[in-house]
């Protein structure tokens, strides 16, 4: 059980660093409680008594998505059914809407937030290649005796190894900005032990654009989760796809290339292979909503599969 | 403790509270509004027992801050229908028989809600996309699946709004004839009330202290401090038990709480009655235990060897029971076989993870009578055993069975009801007790694990000569069902076969698991497992069809049974007919054929999972009436 003596809901920024100042060192942060209350109990954290729960989820800087012409904004408490919902958004960041139908279920990603499955920073999240796909700089903000002052850093760098951050003590994530991708077609794959709600096993991300004449990839940006401490691009990947004709034997290829990326404590065979059919998948998959004919393609990659 | 001051809307009418800073918005809904029909399954967001609309919005209320509903417009199940009457979508389960146990179906009519306000023309896959986090342990969705489509069909004007109308008598009889069934209302509005979902005035809030050791003496239990602290009411243990302390189906050799030892991981220690959850998980932690740790024994095997751990001093063998049946003689029935098969199998246990954990609510009435509401499936069988333990008069123990929310043989074993019973006599107040999640799954019984040993002699033609079985259950720290779980195992063990010799030993061991109790099929799945994998083993190796070698063998109408019952009909000769036709079966003996087969998809198959149905959906078309 998860007991507090205060919960405090910060409206603005300076509330929740005074409210930080005020509990400093015996305080959490909440935005979408969908993980630290499950936390609080038997088998992991058990019954856990923090002084002051701060949540920053209504906080108007951690909320609010702004489109604009190659970054999108997005506020860190933005809950993971708006790329469900909001379809100007998914418009822009392609592969987050089937990052997103894999997380949870509706009903937990409509508290959910980005912020806080990236500060979780757990090894499977499923928020954390789809994000790394979109070149996501996290901004976060800190107050000093010189007020408040900002940072930006790569996702790939604030995420360290399992639950290790490099966000300082009394740090905020405040938004994500992120590469907008209008032309980009994108895909999810993720494997557990069922279907909704499930922690992924391993989880791959995938965002392609394609050449003029749609037979060739242009664009290739690929990261898989679950495979090792934190969630990676496979950048040899996508500079072998780049440029590269869409067709099986590059595909096939591509599939193979990075293997060795997959450094899980356990199961590591498992997800070689699950990552060599994931990658195939997700490839024909994003290559089709980015416009290509991919349906023979397809058959052909499938009957060698079998 | 500072509290936190709440304005919200619940069901249409704003209300003020003052409420403890942690409370979450299921324990606000369910303790202080009394609105019951939101569910608290498993606390973790995993099951969806509790979802509720905020600002029209889904969410799981125990993964939700009350503090994060101030100003907010919430609404639960009881909201969905006009006093009195259903929704559609209620009535839609009611008409499906989407209701079993019931405990997940406010949920469930919640998210079903909630998908046909999102999209009113959803599809099939759509539907099933959208309750992806709600589980059902009775049903197997299909029939929840169909009550949406009927809901979503009426609601559209696809169906006719009678489609949700009893349907008329076949012939004026009720076989043939799809009846819905008389407790479904009370489902699916939620108002129906589990044990957990019951209150008293002066109702105390139980919690239980476990021993966190598999197998350890209990050298000093010291509760004073934990007895005096503010707002805790009472603590029994071991030593509160007035009468003969023992319980179980077939031996009573498990006492209410430890009692000098414990023999599990989980076994109840003590029990604290207090004025809220938060002072008497507090006082768990006060309570003093000092244990000699015993080596344990985990494996039956290891168990039955000589100078393994004994667990109970009347059962130096750590036996808890050995059925034999000998039938003919299995050694001239091998010699006279053809081929003979020797393999081990191993089962492994299994949780029943039914959605209403387990929970009690107990008192003394005027009259001196101790009542205890459980879902107990074997309420006379508990009356009978509480009235030894209590050493009261049979007329002055009363246990009541709330609404079982799924069983499924778990609920048969009384390990919490002694407790209660206990601690409503020690306070005279009434007392509850509700499992969490992790309590149900870690401490309650499971499934048997077995293993077992198996020879098998065929004839060339595929009849089997001869069948010897050993199998050993694992019956954990208590005998519980064991002896009937293990008898039941022996006597299903052969199969539905004719076999002229045969030879089985079934045996129930304790080792310091977790106890294993009764499950569906009650010890017959362990080994009949084994029987068919041999079977299909036995077709590999003779190139015979699996099925052809099992009617070759089946026992029919005339037949006497291994233990000497005759039939007076037999139906697997029908039920291998039904299977057959229903897989598309092709013949042919079980060598792999790989893609060749013609068998392997088609009509009933489901396809792999994928997600997404929702974004081929066409946009759903304005102004469809609008979901009740």
């Amino acid at each position: 059980m998860l007991t507090c003596d205060h919960y405090i809901t910060a409206r603005t920024l300076d509330a929740a660093f005074d409210a930080m100042e005020a509990f400093a060192g015996r305080y959490r942060l909440v935005a979408g409680a969908t993980d630290i209350l499950p936390w609080a109990r038997e088998g992991r954290a058990g019954d856990v008594h923090i002084e002051a729960l701060i949540d920053i989820s209504k906080i108007a800087d951690l909320n609010g998505v702004v489109i604009g012409k190659s970054r999108v904004r997005l506020g860190a408490a933005t809950p993971f059914q708006a790329f469900l919902e909001d379809r100007a958004l998914s418009a822009v960041l392609p592969n987050m809407r089937h990052c997103a139908i894999w997380f949870a279920c509706d009903q937990i990603r409509a508290s959910a937030t980005i912020g806080g499955n990236v500060a979780n920073a757990s090894p499977a999240a499923d928020g954390m290649p789809a994000l790394l796909v979109l070149n996501a700089e996290v901004e976060l903000a800190l107050r000093d005796t010189g007020g408040v002052r900002r940072r930006s850093v790569p996702l790939a760098e604030l995420v360290e190894g399992p639950s290790r951050t490099s966000i300082a003590p009394g740090e905020i994530i405040t938004s994500f900005e992120c590469d907008a991708l209008p032309t980009h077609g994108g895909a999810f794959e993720k494997v557990g032990h069922r279907r909704s709600l499930v922690i992924a096993v391993a989880c791959l991300s995938v965002a392609v654009s394609l050449d003029a004449g749609r037979k060739a990839f242009d664009d290739v940006r690929i990261a898989a989760g679950g495979i090792g401490p934190k969630a990676v691009r496979l950048a040899h990947t996508e500079a072998l796809l780049r440029g590269a004709p869409l067709d099986a034997g590059t595909i096939a290829e591509a599939a193979e290339l990075e293997l060795d990326l997959v450094q899980s404590r356990s199961r590591r065979d498992y997800r070689r292979a699950v990552l060599r059919g994931f990658l195939t998948r997700a490839l024909v998959c994003a290559a089709r909503e980015a416009g290509a004919d991919v349906d023979v393609l397809e058959q052909t990659l499938e009957a060698v599969d079998a | 403790m500072p509290d936190l001051s709440l304005s919200v809307t619940v069901n249409g009418r704003t209300l003020h509270r003052t409420v403890p800073p942690h409370l979450r918005l299921l324990d606000l809904l369910r303790e202080d509004l009394h609105l019951t029909g939101s569910k608290e399954g498993c606390g973790a967001g995993e099951c969806g027992t509790c979802s509720v609309f905020v600002d029209g919005v889904l969410l799981k209320s125990c993964l939700v801050p009350a503090a994060k509903v101030d100003g907010a417009d919430v609404e639960t199940v009881e909201s969905l229908g006009p006093r009195g009457a259903l929704s559609v979508v209620q009535r839609a389960f009611h008409k499906a028989g989407a209701s079993q146990c019931g405990y997940c179906i406010p949920g469930m009519v919640m998210a079903a809600t909630a998908a046909l306000r999102s999209n009113p023309r959803l599809g099939d896959e759509e539907i099933k996309e959208r309750l992806g986090g709600n589980i059902c342990r009775c049903t197997g969705y299909q029939k929840i699946f169909d009550a949406v489509a009927l809901a979503r069909d009426v609601l559209c004007g696809v169906r006719p709004a009678s489609a949700l109308d009893e349907e008329e008598l076949k012939d004026g009889s009720f076989i043939g004839t799809s009846v819905r069934r008389l407790d479904a209302p009370s489902k699916v509005t939620g108002a129906l009330r589990y044990a957990g979902d019951m209150t008293l005035p002066g109702m105390l809030h139980v919690k239980v202290l476990r021993s966190p050791h598999a197998h350890a003496v209990i050298r000093s239990l010291d509760t004073s401090e934990a007895e005096a602290m503010d707002g805790v009411a009472a603590i029994v243990t071991a030593a509160d038990v007035p009468g003969k302390d023992g319980f179980g189906v077939f031996v009573r050799d498990q006492p209410v709480m430890a009692r000098g030892k414990v023999r599990y991981v989980g076994e109840a220690i003590a029990a604290v009655a207090a004025e809220d959850l938060v002072t008497a998980t507090r006082a768990l932690a006060k309570i003093k235990v000092a244990y000699e740790i015993l080596p344990g024994v985990f494996d039956p095997d290891a168990a039955l060897m000589p100078g393994a751990p004994v667990l109970h001093d009347y059962a130096a063998d750590n036996l808890v029971k050995h059925i034999p049946i000998r039938k003919g003689d299995v050694e001239a029935g091998f010699a006279a076989a053809d081929v003979i098969i020797e393999e081990c199998f191993e089962t492994q246990q299994v949780e029943h993870a039914y959605l209403e954990p387990e929970a009690g609510l107990a008192y003394v009435d005027p009259d001196g009578v101790v009542t205890v509401h459980s879902p107990s499936q074997n309420i006379t069988h508990h009356r009978h055993m509480l009235s030894d333990i209590l050493a009261l008069p049979i007329n002055k123990v009363r246990m009541i069975m709330s609404p079982v929310g799924g069983g499924f043989g778990g609920k048969e074993d009384m390990i919490y009801q002694g407790m209660l019973a206990l601690l409503a006599m020690k306070t005279g107040q009434p007392v509850r007790l509700v499992f969490t999640r992790e309590e149900s799954v870690s401490t309650t019984a499971k499934r048997h694990s077995a293993r077992i040993s198996y020879r098998m002699g065929l004839a060339r033609d595929g009849r089997i000569t001869a069948s010897e079985i050993r199998a050993v259950y694992d019956g954990g720290a208590y005998g519980m069902s064991t002896e009937g779980v293990i008898r039941k195992g022996a006597i299903l063990a052969g199969g539905p076969y004719a076999i002229p010799n045969v030879k089985i030993d079934t045996y129930g061991v304790y080792t310091n698991n977790t106890p294993s109790g009764a499950f569906r099929s009650f010890g017959s799945l362990q080994t009949q497992f084994a029987t068919e994998s041999m079977l299909d083993m036995a077709a590999e190796r003779l190139g015979l069809d699996p099925f052809e070698l099992r009617r070759r063998n089946a026992m029919r109408a005339g037949d006497t049974t291994h233990t000497q019952q005759r039939l007076d009909s037999a139906s697997l000769l029908d039920v291998l007919a039904g299977a057959e036709g229903a897989a598309r079966w092709e013949r042919g003996a079980p060598v792999v054929r790989g893609a060749v087969r013609g068998d392997l998809a088609g009509e009933g198959t489901r396809p792999p999972c994928r997600l997404g149905a929702r974004f081929a959906a066409p946009v759903p078309e304005a102004q469809a009436e609008e979901v009740a």
